[in-house]
């Protein structure tokens, strides 16, 4: 089933054409690795399907609803989760604050709830840290944590922008085999500069340059593709 | 309910003195005894009104002397037009919370200093405003025709300050709770969850500016004459804030604290520097930005809950908070 679908998305800052018309299609069950150098256009592609900016041109589905005008909070209620490039938890609330934060129910449910939130964190190796302020976590924690505090909002599509960034290799490979759980219930955008890692969990893979798509598809083929070898190697190289 | 989570003993503890302060007529406490009392369950009341919008959510007013003005002409002059006294009380809280929402309609969008430039403009162009009306009596100011026992604004004021103490502890404990501080940690992080922040800011500062407003009215009845030059001064929008930031900023006991020291500094100052109290207070507040950031009852708790010194842990503060 088709989660997201985006038709010839278009977004341009004066002369700075950062999206021109990119055209994607990820479904439940399905991630899909979102890769290209710097100022690429992945942070604003994201940005739009997520709703902190609105597209010059094109639309955005989500479940086959047009949510292309759509303010960002009415996303987030129809299942657009996102984490941040820079983490961005809140360091006061404790760990378990921070994953209860954004469930949309009343307290009446609560017992309910925190057990939900403390079985997310037991998954991710944070469970014991719950009463902690969200201050006292390291980087790859923190990381984990932003993981969970989307996930607690049921999301149908899950944007995770740099999340392996700051990581070492063991601990971008936990959170990423943690990811790979994620996808029964969700369908996954990922964008990471850590192509090595990502690109093999990946069902498929899209690659930007210059605000354009130069390839789409299973990622040994994008991997292969003389376009991304020469975006990421230069025209030698291709 | 946010209300059966709430700690059965501070609940128990807010209750009891707030019933023995209330008894203290009833026990011939001298009239300056209760005239302190009354004024820290002033102060009291005012940084709770505070505390449940600015200390919740980041966004610092420094419009709750205004609310607060505007609560206590609204209730004088509906009592001087003859009606009721609880009909009076609730105009003043009415005209309070209605001026949050025109506040709130315009300048909640502003963030940071933005907002607090707004409220700080209001207060002035309230000032401004009450000054020059005939019907608020001008410059001149607005004595409240029938003058009630001193005890009946004290025990309201009293009955107030315990209030919204609860209120505080009961908001604290709530998940609402959680995504007001959320807003104040991370307002952009707390949109990307679906926090409404615009919302939830409006509702809390309403709610705010009615405990300011009501603790005005019951000030306006206290005091039984209103001017606006001190109605709307800043003193009351300075000690809004300074009782929960010295005490405890987003807690439920810090205010408590704030305002008992607010009281104490005070009594003690007319006595051995008289007109020094903005200096000293001044200098209690930088005191406690530099040494005790998170106020006063949170770092001593940590402090004697650690049994080391300096900054208590957050997740100490934190469950102290509740």
């Amino acid at each position: 089933m088709t989660a997201l679908r985006t038709e010839g998305l278009q977004k341009s800052f004066g002369g700075l054409r950062a999206v021109q018309g990119v055209d994607l299609t990820v479904e439940t069950g399905q991630l899909l690795g979102l890769f290209g150098p710097n100022g690429a256009g992945k942070t604003t592609l994201f940005n739009l399907i997520a709703g902190e900016m609105r597209p010059d041109r094109g639309g955005i589905f989500l479940d086959g609803e047009d949510i292309t005008r759509l303010p960002g909070w009415r996303r987030v209620r129809l299942g657009i989760g996102r984490t941040f490039q820079v983490t961005r938890p809140f360091r006061d609330l404790t760990v378990m604050e921070n994953v209860l934060a954004g469930v949309p129910r009343s307290d009446a449910t609560r017992p309910h709830d925190e057990a939900s939130a403390y079985s997310l964190l037991e998954r991710v190796g944070l469970a014991e840290r719950a009463g902690d302020p969200a201050s006292q976590l390291t980087l790859g924690m923190l990381k984990r944590l932003e993981v969970v505090r989307v996930l607690a909002i049921e999301p149908k599509l899950l944007l995770l922008d740099e999340p392996l960034a700051g990581l070492s290799v063991r601990e971008s490979a936990e959170l990423l085999e943690f990811v790979v759980t994620l996808k029964a219930a969700t369908a996954i955008i990922i964008v990471d500069h850590n192509v090595r890692q990502c690109l093999p969990v990946c069902d498929t893979a899209m690659v930007m340059d210059g605000g354009e798509v130069i390839a789409h598809g299973l990622p040994e083929e994008v991997r292969t593709n003389p376009r991304v070898v020469r975006a990421y190697l230069g025209e030698e190289a291709a | 309910m946010a209300v059966a989570r709430l700690n059965s003993y501070a609940l128990a503890a807010t209750i009891i003195v707030g019933a023995l302060a209330a008894a203290l007529p009833l026990i011939g406490a001298s009239r300056y005894q209760l005239v302190l009392v009354y004024y820290f369950a002033y102060y009291l009341a005012l940084g709770q009104a505070w505390n449940l919008m600015s200390g919740m959510t980041g966004y610092v007013s420094f419009a709750h002397g205004a609310l607060a003005g505007i609560g206590a002409y609204a209730t004088v002059m509906a009592m001087n037009a003859g009606l009721p006294l609880w009909l009076s009380i609730v105009i003043g809280a009415a005209a309070a919370g209605l001026s949050s929402l025109v506040i709130g309609a315009t300048s909640l969008r502003l963030r940071g200093i933005a907002f607090t430039f707004a409220t700080l403009f209001f207060q002035a162009l309230t000032l401004l405003i009450v000054r020059k009306l005939p019907e608020t009596g001008g410059a001149a100011g607005l004595p409240l025709q029938e003058i009630l026992p001193i005890w009946l604004p004290q025990l309201f004021m009293i009955v107030l300050a315990a209030l919204s103490t609860i209120l505080m502890m009961a908001v604290r404990a709530s998940r609402t709770g959680t995504r007001l501080l959320a807003i104040k940690g991370d307002e952009a992080a707390a949109l990307s969850l679906g926090i409404a922040s615009a919302r939830l800011k409006l509702l809390f500062f309403c709610i705010s500016a009615v405990l300011a407003g009501l603790a005005g009215a019951f000030h306006g009845l206290f005091t039984a004459s209103l001017y606006p030059d001190v109605v709307f001064s800043f003193d009351t929008s300075i000690t809004a804030l300074a009782v929960p930031l010295i005490g405890g900023v987003a807690t439920a006991f810090g205010p408590a604290a704030g305002a008992l020291l607010f009281v104490g500094v005070g009594e003690l100052l007319q006595i051995i520097a008289p007109g020094l109290h903005h200096v000293v207070i001044g200098a209690l507040l930088v005191a406690v930005v530099l040494f005790m950031p998170s106020g006063l009852v949170p770092s001593t708790v940590g402090r004697l809950r650690d049994g080391r010194k300096g900054e208590r842990s957050p997740a100490a503060s934190r469950e102290f908070a509740r």
